[in-house]
């Protein structure tokens, strides 16, 4: 899982390498006459095989920060540098070319397609590229990681929720992408379940993975390395990292 | 997206709501539908106008006595056209060559205890080359790939010459079936017949006849017949002079306008009809020519297509706005689909491609299926009016066409909507 090597950081000559660098990212929302200030000139940098939790009560900012790094969104100002590359500014087509190769989302809704099987959800990344090759193969060896190849044919009805999981998770990890960005995977499992989504997680980390994870809960939080508490769109501890 | 992954996705979504679906598709079905009709109308048109090319003859004035439509019914005005009128019509008019009348009228006939109430055809000596140029009936068995030929359509004797029909003799001519009701296996051929108590003296038998369109077989009965000259038939069955058909055959067929004018003022003269007040002439005969004929033929066909052409471009319409809803609601109910897709990375283009084939392929779907409702209306378009229809093959593909078209155009905007979707706000979807 040595990712630097297919995406060398030309700037890079210090172990380890930066995945994430944002400065002053601020995302604002007119709403009517107001407006809502979301997300307030947050500094942030994650580095490579990091994995970081992303703390706070709903209306935080937390999500919103999630989206912008996700390429969801696109910040009102600031900027975002992904693997040495200015994101923000790129075009919608650009920015879903970015989505489909460098990042893995992770929702707390799993956000399986319902009426295709499990292996045809994760191959959903692979058939948006123009390049098209031993693309079965390849959702097959992710479902495997996520000891679902026996469930490959399943449709995501008839899979349990900590297995929809492990569903999304391997459509988030078969395109090895730079950064897996987790919104509240477990919110919506119970915590036995959640723990072995977490185990999961935490091995994909292991195994070199890069993954910044939104929770509210302090006991998922707990598995990643780093926790950053958020505010009223602030990162409260600052990024102690620059 | 490849196309194929692209077409499987379009399918799948559309499986989802079957019903849906199809009822989107009933105004493509309706519009497809009359566009095949309306084509086949055109084609049938001009089928019927080569069937008249076939009867009229490029080069002859059809010379009716004019009829007006009052009190529910045709009434005729005006003189009649007589025997006279017709007699000197070659001689009189510059570019009739040639003229042919007939008059149908009934009379008894008889020999020995045999009688016969039926209707006789006093013709002109030339009927025998009307028949072989009408090739509606042709003698029993004839292959089809022969040309007809006059003597084919006697049995026996000879048909009365134009001598005997100016001299107004006393002969006549029998249809195979009447001869045998009249005879009885006996040769008529030089027997004299009673019609309506005068002599007539059998001079010739017509061949079997059937007709020529196996269709017509029921509604032509060209062996019931009894043929004699024109103006003997006039004398032996008219109280007083009946009004008779007449054909002019015309010496140029460049010359046919000129023609008509030709024969219309020689018909005024003879028939003292003067211009009325507004300078019109209130002509108490109607002269048809071919292209007549198919300026008629035409116009029933284009008012025909006209309403079709209305039809189906309300329908196409009707049924594009159908899917178009149709693909809004769908966009709208999967909005949360279009996010996820989005998020894994598919740019606008794969979302427009997956719905607008969504739409494209409703719209086919229609296309076909009306396709086929419009072959299978073809055959009834004539019950409703006097219009053939011909099946067009060359109107398949284009009504196919147009209906893919219906669906590009209406599929578009809905595809537009779903692909300008903000990512964050279709994954909040709920």
């Amino acid at each position: 899982m040595n990712k630097n090597l297919s995406h060398p950081n030309p700037e890079a000559d210090a172990t380890p390498q930066s995945v994430i660098e944002t400065c002053s990212l601020s995302r604002v929302y007119p709403m009517g006459s107001i407006e809502v200030h979301a997300l307030r000139e947050a500094s942030l940098h994650v580095d490579q095989g990091e994995f970081m939790a992303l703390m706070g009560s709903s209306g935080s900012g937390k999500s919103t920060l999630l989206h912008l790094l996700g390429c969801l969104d696109e910040p009102t100002s600031g900027s975002y540098i992904l693997e040495g590359r200015r994101v923000e500014g790129l075009s919608r087509d650009q920015r879903a070319q970015v989505r489909n190769e460098r990042i893995g989302f992770v929702f707390q809704t799993f956000n399986l397609l319902a009426r295709v099987s499990a292996l045809e959800n994760v191959t959903l990344p692979l058939l948006y590229r123009g390049r098209q090759e031993k693309v079965r193969e390849r959702a097959l060896v992710a479902l495997e990681r996520m000891g679902l190849d026996q469930r490959a044919a399943h449709k995501p009805m008839e899979l349990s929720g900590g297995e929809q999981q492990r569903v999304a998770i391997a459509r988030a990890i078969v395109t090895n992408p730079a950064i897996i960005l987790a919104d509240e995977p477990t919110g919506n499992l119970d915590s036995r379940i959640g723990e072995e989504i977490m185990q999961l997680l935490v091995q994909l980390n292991q195994e070199g993975s890069t993954i910044l994870m939104v929770t509210h809960d302090q006991k998922i939080a707990a598995y990643a390395h780093r926790t950053l508490q958020m505010e009223d769109g602030k990162i409260l501890d600052g990024d102690a990292a620059q | 997206m490849t196309l194929f992954n692209t077409i499987k996705t379009a399918l799948l979504g559309l499986s989802a709501n079957k019903l849906r679906s199809g009822l989107t598709t009933l105004g493509i079905i309706i519009g497809v539908a009359s566009v095949i009709v309306m084509l086949a109308l055109g084609n049938g048109a001009k089928a019927a106008v080569e069937a008249s090319f076939k009867f009229l003859g490029a080069d002859t004035v059809s010379i009716n006595r004019k009829q007006v439509f009052d009190d529910n019914e045709y009434q005729a005005v005006g003189e009649i056209l007589s025997y006279v009128d017709g007699l000197h019509m070659a001689n009189e008019v510059d570019l009739v060559k040639r003229v042919q009348m007939n008059v149908g009228g009934s009379g008894k006939i008889r020999y020995r205890r045999n009688v016969l109430d039926m209707s006789v055809a006093g013709v002109t000596a030339d009927i025998l080359e009307v028949l072989v140029l009408n090739g509606d009936v042709q003698p029993l068995g004839w292959p089809t790939d022969t040309p007809l030929t006059q003597d084919a359509f006697l049995a026996a004797g000879r048909f009365f010459t134009p001598a005997e029909v100016l001299a107004e003799a006393d002969v006549c001519v029998l249809g195979s079936e009447t001869a045998h009701d009249l005879f009885e296996g006996d040769s008529p051929i030089g027997e004299t017949v009673w019609v309506n108590r005068q002599r007539c003296l059998v001079i010739g038998i017509m061949a079997e006849l059937e007709a020529t369109n196996p269709d017509e077989k029921y509604s032509l009965s060209p062996n019931d017949a009894f043929y004699m000259p024109i103006s003997t038939a006039i004398n032996m069955l008219f109280d007083e002079q009946p009004s008779v058909y007449i054909t002019a055959r015309i010496s140029d067929q460049n010359r046919m306008d000129e023609a008509k004018v030709q024969i219309a003022t020689y018909l005024r003269e003879r028939h003292m009809i003067d211009k009325d007040s507004e300078g019109n002439y209130q002509d108490d005969f109607d002269l048809t020519t071919l292209q007549d004929v198919i300026g008629a033929e035409q116009e029933a066909a284009n008012t025909f297509s006209l309403l079709l052409i209305a039809m189906a471009t309300v329908s196409l319409i009707v049924g594009g706005i159908g899917i178009m809803n149709v693909m809004l609601v769908s966009v709208t109910e999967r909005t949360r689909e279009i996010g996820v897709r989005l998020a894994v990375g598919a740019r606008g283009r794969d979302v427009i491609g997956q719905f607008l084939l969504e739409a494209v392929i409703l719209s086919a779907l229609g296309g076909f299926l009306g396709i086929a409702v419009g072959i299978i209306t073809i055959p009834l378009a004539p019950r409703f009016n006097e219009v053939s229809a011909v099946l067009d093959p060359g109107s398949i593909p284009l009504a196919f066409s147009i209906a893919l078209l219906v669906g590009v155009v209406f599929g578009l905007y809905p595809a537009a909507r779903a692909a300008r979707l903000a990512p964050v706000e279709a994954l909040r979807y709920e």
